[in-house]
């Protein structure tokens, strides 16, 4: 790659690296939910997360 | 160059008639017709050899060519080619002896489509040495040594400033500091230096206005330039100032996302206290832009795990994020396995007044655990920049490999090619 297309190409890289940081991007795999009803925070219980009923080894070391 | 009339004389072996085009320098000459080679050195036209070759051979460039090559411009008297045989192994290549008045003698050499523009020296290189390899010092340069042959003239067209035969060999050896080779030439006590310089095909095409285009170069030749000669350093150094204003995005962010705290509690969770372990924490607010949310979770568990499912809340939108994280430690007397600590980050979370619903989950038995929930706003993410300075490497480590393949390529074909080890051929 020759030196202008590098410096074209770390442009775009950093661009990219300083708009994922403002706008707060994150690597990690987040389930976003539009609508809750407000009884929620009276009756917690009555929400199902996507992530619920997690079952694991029951192990270690 | 002025158009100067070519002398003719009558071939004293088929009488046809052959053009003189370099005057007295000219000292054998070869009929075209019958291709023997003449004297052209007395009046008297003696025949220095009947036989070459049953082949013809067209030069590439038509003997009487004019062709302009720097600011001068050069006529293509004589043709030869020269052939090295190394066992099973011969290859051949074409010099074409260009002549001007004033400035004398010059050659043009080609193999598989690579041109060399070639002068004779008169002075003298000067042996040396240069990363261990033999070279020779000349012009300020060095030249390391490429390889050496012994070359024969296996076909002859035109005239010649010597009195050339078809089967004379010289030992040859070459010298090379792309785009420049230095080679020598040594037959009957006589050694004679030149200095060739690279030329692409189409520059020789150009110069003397061959009609169609040159064929493709094959291979890597001994002095062509490298394509990445100067672009590694410039890579590196581009690399260098990219990673300098990485550096500064850094410290910007640092500036601009410091990860403020917008919420923190600590809790306790025991399993089978009771059967809905769900809660919500009080309502907190996340000021300024689209930012991100890191949610740490501390705990104090020991060989245990616990996971924990997370909602982040919008308490007027009901925007939810919805997210889970485990967190495990073991350790024995081998070592430990896991963290107690474990960190989400939440993307791109609008301003608003949020709250969490937590629900911890652990296996049936399990002590209870202690953590901590702190949630801070607006955090810098390490692994982008982490990412980006990976990616900034890509560039200057592929040219520097692709350079270190070309001349790879190019010394393999070299009598001082590098020591290979562990090959079976």
């Amino acid at each position: 790659m020759n030196a202008p297309l590098f410096v074209i190409y770390g442009a775009l890289l950093l661009g990219l690296t300083g708009v994922a940081e403002y706008q707060g991007w994150s690597w990690n795999r987040i389930n976003q939910q539009r609508v809750l009803p407000k009884s929620i925070r009276d009756n917690p219980g009555a929400y199902r997360s996507s992530y619920g009923g997690y079952s694991r080894y029951i192990g270690g070391k | 160059m002025p158009a100067v009339q070519a002398k003719s004389i009558s071939c004293p072996n088929c009488g046809g008639p052959v053009a003189l085009r370099g005057f007295a320098h000219t000292l054998s000459v070869v009929c075209p017709q019958c291709l023997t080679v003449l004297d052209a050195s007395t009046p008297e036209v003696q025949i220095l050899q009947t036989f070459q070759s049953k082949e013809r051979v067209n030069p590439t460039i038509p003997l009487g060519s004019r062709g302009k090559i720097g600011d001068t411009q050069f006529e293509a008297i004589g043709f030869q080619v020269r052939q090295v045989s190394t066992g099973d192994d011969s290859y051949s290549w074409s010099e074409y002896l260009l002549f001007n008045p004033y400035k004398g003698f010059r050659y043009l050499t080609e193999y598989n489509g690579h041109w060399n523009f070639v002068h004779v020296e008169t002075a003298l290189p000067e042996q040396s040495r240069s990363a261990g390899k033999l070279a020779m010092r000349y012009g300020g340069k060095t030249y390391l040594a490429f390889d050496s042959m012994t070359a024969n003239t296996a076909y002859v067209l035109g005239e010649f400033p010597w009195r050339v035969q078809v089967g004379e060999s010289v030992a040859c050896q070459d010298f090379v500091a792309p785009p420049l080779m230095l080679s020598s030439e040594a037959s009957a006590g006589d050694i004679t230096w030149s200095r060739a310089e690279y030329m692409r095909g189409s520059q020789v095409w150009q110069a003397f206005k061959l009609p169609g285009s040159p064929p493709p170069a094959y291979g890597i030749f001994a002095n062509q330039p490298s394509p990445y000669a100067g672009s590694i350093g410039s890579s590196w150094r581009t690399w260098l100032w990219l990673n300098v204003a990485l550096a500064g995005l850094v410290f910007l962010f640092m500036v601009i996302s410091p990860g403020r705290s917008a919420f923190s509690d600590h809790y306790a969770y025991s399993q089978g206290v009771k059967s809905d372990s769900a809660f919500v924490t009080p309502t907190f607010q996340l000021d300024g832009r689209n930012a991100n949310v890191e949610l740490s979770v501390h705990t104090d568990l020991d060989n245990n795990w616990a996971y924990f499912n997370f909602a982040l809340i919008n308490d007027q939108t009901g925007q939810t994020f919805d997210f889970a994280r485990e967190v495990s430690y073991y350790h024995d007397s081998d070592g430990s396995e896991g963290s107690r600590n474990n960190t989400v980050i939440v993307p791109s979370v609008p301003s608003g007044q949020y709250y969490l619903r937590v629900e911890p989950e652990m296996a049936a038995g399990s002590p209870y655990v202690r953590y901590e929930l702190e949630l801070r706003r607006n955090v810098p993410n390490y692994g982008f920049f982490a990412v980006a300075a990976l990616l900034l490497l890509i560039p200057p480590v592929l040219t520097t490999f692709r350079k270190g393949s070309f001349e790879a390529a190019r010394w393999r074909e070299s009598d001082y090619a590098p020591a290979v080890s562990g090959g079976d051929d």
